[in-house]
């Protein structure tokens, strides 16, 4: 019953805040009411991993599930939700748009509520209807500055993500109509029915179904070729909603494809869904390498790290064994935190220097030297190099990797993500060491402790991960990967 | 094989001969009423026609003996033809077994082609647009016409005429297919194809977006009267198949009766008619394009006997 | 499973009008004017509420003639409003520069149409429904997937790719209907409000695009690439 409450403080505080800001509108009001909804959340998220055991809960008339696997992301969530809601205070007052800051924090807060509830739906078409809204309402967080490009960010992101979701519905539909010849014509649609009819449906089908849904929910977590909206969308945003949209939106819809590769899983199909998802994070992977070491937008370049980061994630549950899925869920969660702290400080540099160019940005390490130091540790974090928490979960993944079938794999994950390192190190010593001419100092040299604060709170924990992996968060994650591929050691 | 066959078989012949010129002189009298315009009245294709049966022969000194030829294998292919199809009766008469629909295809387009021949061999700068204009809208046509065969033949299961005519009269699930519905409409695109009215066509003949016309612009003469009268014929066989096989396969004669045969007859007049009405409506409604938009009827056309071979997989 | 004992009236009159719509998009594949483009969905809509009706009539679903009421309501009168208003207010009455040829697109389409019958068959085949209408509600389904894709691959104006999505959930929303009609009220009742939110949205933000950038046609959004 504990767990339910927390459900509920959870969820509805994004939404009174999205209530207060659309009835208030002076943007100090709104300011507070969504930092103390972002708090609330994550208060609440916090202690429902230690609470919950090995089996799923299910509330509201079996239409929340909460699962260990749920909590974890939804952890995730609150956390990106609560450091991008400190940030978003000094983030936004640079940009001077008062009068319409209201309509931010209400969509900032339904973007939060729709990103928070996806994982908990434990009816797979109100799954799908919870992806579908978070597009809708983050779409206007995308457009909101009203410039050309991020109308343009905007519309290729609805357009792409709209399209490839409803390829989502098309294999859930397929699902369904192949549980028919099982469970007769109507039943309710659930992971768990359909995972406990999968190995009496037709494997025919349900390959074909499942590769709709992959290619569908993975245009959302923008695995390569359907990743095209993303670097745009991540790019053309206000700096809190693109740590929102990377760190947060991409991890609830990789949790469906999870979710249904257990379903496949469940049925026996061989290896073929694995090898898919595994192809996919290759490609992904490939990609982002291709286009970090080329680019010249800096939040470009946190895009395609993202891009290259779900990659990981879709090679960890490729590989899959207890080593594979935890290390991927341990990743969710270093990404999320480092995701952020990347995109704060590329929102910062930007501000800073009024340019998104990454040649325009030069001599950060003497203007900003505390936060400068602190930004090149992130990068280095993200490229995953010790000693911080993406290493750890990147080489839990590639140790998952080594077996025959998948090792081709992790000697591509290994050489592109050198070559990545190599990219975004030499990107970062431009802009730190790199030749600095009068004209390129930055317009702003102070910046509040509103945008500094969230950095440190999110190196902080990446900091430790990286350095201790508590024993109980292993267990916490392989009983994870048990639950969702079972028989696995 | 009786001799009331063979009778009613050369019936069938006549039958085309005879009132093809009506069919036509009905149409464009119809089309000028539309228009506004007096007409020239419905038997005129007969009047010009006899006209020119008394003229004298002018040929070009270009000529090779593929001009002399033309008009009169054109001809004879039309006169074959009927002999194929349920025109008068809904059972095979004598000599009806020679070929299929695709048989049938096959005689019309052998007479196309030698007027095509024909258009190239007088070397006349009109004779060859029109042939070539006329192979460009035919080498789009003829996959359609295929696959409009290969739906009839999926229906049905059978090729012959008589087998489709008798499945539709019999069974009203069949004739109210998607399958069936959508083979009349694609045929109907290629019936415009055929007949020259498609909207790149141009109604009033010899300008210089004619087509059917630039072909023979050198006849003159009885040879003119032939090919015309062939074109006419040509129409009254497509026409013939479209109703009798396609869309309206009642009122043939079941018996082969003096009595059924003319009520047959009297019946393809009255269904002509029909049909002609929504041919000069599509014509009239439908503005003209640019010849080179030619191919998209003739796509919307492959496309509705695709969709009716999909709607024909199942039972 | 209801396709499996059908009468052949009530098969036929289903393949019927699935055929219909999937020619209702093919209608709208070829149209080279909005309007004309906005008025075959709004016929698709209606044929997939009759549809509905019909499924609800012959399998005993009485939900289903709900489904068709609020079809008829949001797919066939609300959706097509909103998007003539759309129209009215950009002043766009045609795609100007094409990037296929209509008549190319058709032919394009009828090759996505044969392939979907070999997808639909395989997978007929494997629960022995060769010769029912569920071929044909998976090759209509799966078809206008491909041609709702084909048509955001090939039209620029904003508006035609609002109507090339919905073209993708009609296909859904119509072979749903037929493959399982017994699927749970209250997703197809949210699918149907979720649509009118996406028509929404996109309303809004065509109305941005034509302010902030000046243009709705997507051929003039290249700032952003790399």
């Amino acid at each position: 019953m504990m767990i339910g409450t927390l459900l509920l403080a959870l969820s509805i505080a994004p939404l009174a805040a999205l209530i207060g800001c659309l009835f208030v509108h002076r943007p100090r009001f709104c300011e507070t009411i969504n930092l103390i909804a972002a708090a609330v959340s994550f208060a609440c998220a916090l202690p429902i991993p230690f609470l919950i055991d090995g089996h799923a809960i299910l509330y509201w008339g079996d239409y929340v599930i909460i699962d260990r696997a749920a909590a974890w992301v939804v952890l995730c969530t609150s956390i990106v939700y609560f450091l991008a809601s400190i940030y978003s205070v000094g983030y936004m007052r640079m940009l001077a748009e008062d009068e319409r800051l209201y309509r931010f924090y209400a969509l900032f807060a339904g973007f939060a509520l729709t990103t928070l509830v996806g994982p908990l739906m434990n009816s797979v078409g109100i799954y799908w209807i919870a992806i579908e809204l978070t597009t809708l309402v983050s779409t206007f967080l995308v457009a909101f500055e009203r410039v050309a490009e991020s109308m343009e960010a905007a519309w290729k992101y609805i357009m792409v993500v709209s399209a490839g979701i409803s390829l989502a519905l098309l294999g859930t539909i397929l699902f369904y109509w192949n549980g028919t010849f099982v469970l007769g014509p109507t039943y309710q649609m659930t992971w768990s029915v359909l995972s406990t009819a999968a190995p009496k449906m037709n494997p025919v089908l349900l390959i074909l179904a499942f590769l709709l849904v992959l290619v569908g929910y993975g245009t959302k977590v923008g695995l390569a070729p359907m990743h095209s909206w993303l670097p745009d969308a991540h790019s053309e945003s206000p700096a809190p909603v693109s740590a929102m949209l990377s760190g947060a939106l991409l991890n609830t819809a990789m949790i469906g494809i999870v979710r249904f590769l257990g379903i496949t899983r469940a049925a026996n199909l061989g290896d073929l869904p694995q090898l898919v998802l595994v192809a996919f994070g290759a490609f992904s992977l490939f990609i982002g390498a291709l286009f970090i070491v080329r680019q010249q937008g800096i939040k470009r370049l946190m895009a395609y790290s993202s891009i290259e980061h779900m990659g990981v994630v879709a090679l960890g549950f490729g590989f899959g064994g207890a080593l594979g899925v935890a290390g991927a869920l341990y990743h969710m969660l270093n990404h999320s935190l480092n995701k952020s702290l990347m995109f704060f400080g590329a929102g910062n540099m930007m501000r800073a220097y009024g340019t998104k160019e990454i040649l325009e940005i030069t001599g950060v390490n003497r203007f900003f030297p505390t936060q400068g130091a602190l930004w090149l540790a992130g990068a280095i974090a993200i490229t995953g190099a010790p000693p911080f928490g993406l290493f750890l979960s990147e080489f839990t993944i590639m140790r998952a990797g080594l077996k025959p079938s998948y090792s081709w794999a992790v000697y591509v994950m290994a050489v592109l993500l050198i070559v990545i390192f190599v990219g975004f190190m030499n990107h970062f010593r431009s802009m730190y060491y790199g030749e600095t001419t009068p004209e390129a100092a930055p317009v702003r040299t102070r910046l509040s402790a509103w945008c500094a604060v969230p950095m440190w709170l999110s190196f902080a924990p990446l900091l430790v991960l990286g350095l201790w992996w508590p024993a109980g968060v292993w267990t916490y994650l392989t009983s994870i990967a048990q639950s969702l591929s079972p028989g696995v050691p | 094989m009786s001799a009331r066959e063979i009778l009613l078989q050369i019936g069938q012949v006549v039958t085309v001969l005879a009132l093809a010129p009506l069919i036509q002189g009905i149409i464009i009298q119809f089309e000028e009423r539309v228009q506004r315009a007096q007409g020239p009245g419905i038997f005129q294709p007969y009047r010009d026609l006899w006209k020119l049966f008394h003229k004298q022969i002018v040929v070009p000194e270009t000529a090779s003996w593929v001009f002399w030829v033309t008009p009169i294998v054109a001809f004879t292919c039309m006169l074959t033809v009927p002999i194929l199809i349920p025109v008068l009766t809904d059972f095979p008469l004598p000599l009806s077994d020679m070929g299929d629909i695709l048989g049938g295809g096959l005689i019309l387009t052998l007479g196309s082609f030698l007027i095509i021949l024909a258009g190239l061999d007088t070397s006349s700068a009109y004779g060859g647009i029109g042939s070539s204009r006329a192979v460009m809208v035919a080498i789009l046509a003829e996959p359609t016409l295929i696959l409009v065969f290969v739906g009839i033949t999926l229906l049905a299961k059978a090729m012959l005429p008589f087998v489709v005519n008798h499945l539709l009269v019999s069974n009203w699930a069949a004739y109210w297919s998607p399958a069936h519905l959508f083979l009349v409409a694609a045929f109907f695109i290629l019936l415009l194809v055929e007949t020259d009215r498609m909207p790149i066509h141009s109604s009033t003949h010899i300008e210089v977006y004619m087509i059917e016309e630039a072909r023979i612009l050198e006849y003159s003469g009885p040879l003119l009267a032939l090919l015309k009268w062939a074109s006419a014929m040509k129409q009254f066989i497509v026409y013939t198949i479209f109703c009798n096989v396609l869309v309206l396969p009642w009122g043939l004669s079941r018996d082969g009766t003096a009595i059924g045969a003319l009520g047959a007859a009297a019946g393809l007049i009255i269904k002509f008619v029909l049909v002609a009405c929504v041919v000069v409506f599509v014509e009239t409604a439908q503005s003209r394009l640019r010849f080179y938009r030619y191919q998209e009827p003739l796509a919307a056309s492959f496309l509705l006997a695709v969709l009716s071979i999909i709607g024909s997989q199942l039972s | 499973m209801l396709v499996q004992h059908l009468s052949p009236l009530a098969s036929s009159l289903f393949s019927l009008l699935a055929i219909v719509s999937l020619f209702l998009s093919f209608v709208m594949l070829g149209s080279r004017w909005l309007k004309n483009y906005l008025y075959a969905f709004a016929a698709e809509s209606w044929t997939i509420a009759a549809l509905s009706a019909a499924v609800g009539y012959y399998g005993s679903y009485p939900e289903l003639y709900l489904i068709a009421i609020l079809t008829v309501l949001f797919r066939g009168v609300l959706l097509p409003y909103l998007i003539w208003r759309i129209i009215r207010r950009l002043e766009v009455d045609r795609e100007i520069h094409e990037i296929l040829q209509p008549s190319s697109g058709l032919v394009i389409g009828a090759l996505f149409v044969m392939f979907a019958l070999a997808v639909s068959y395989r997978v007929a085949a494997e629960f022995h429904l060769e010769l029912t209408v569920a071929v044909l509600a998976l090759t209509v389904m799966l078809s206008m997937k491909l041609i709702g894709f084909l048509m955001l691959a090939v039209r620029h104006e904003a508006i035609s790719q609002v109507l090339g999505l919905l073209v993708l959930e009609n296909g859904i929303f119509l072979g749903s209907q037929i493959l399982v009609p017994g699927m749970p009220l209250l997703i197809e009742l949210v699918i149907l409000f979720d649509l009118l939110i996406i028509v929404a949205c996109f309303g809004v933000l065509v109305g941005y695009l034509l302010t902030h950038v000046g243009t709705t046609s997507t051929l003039d959004l290249k700032r952003l690439v790399g």
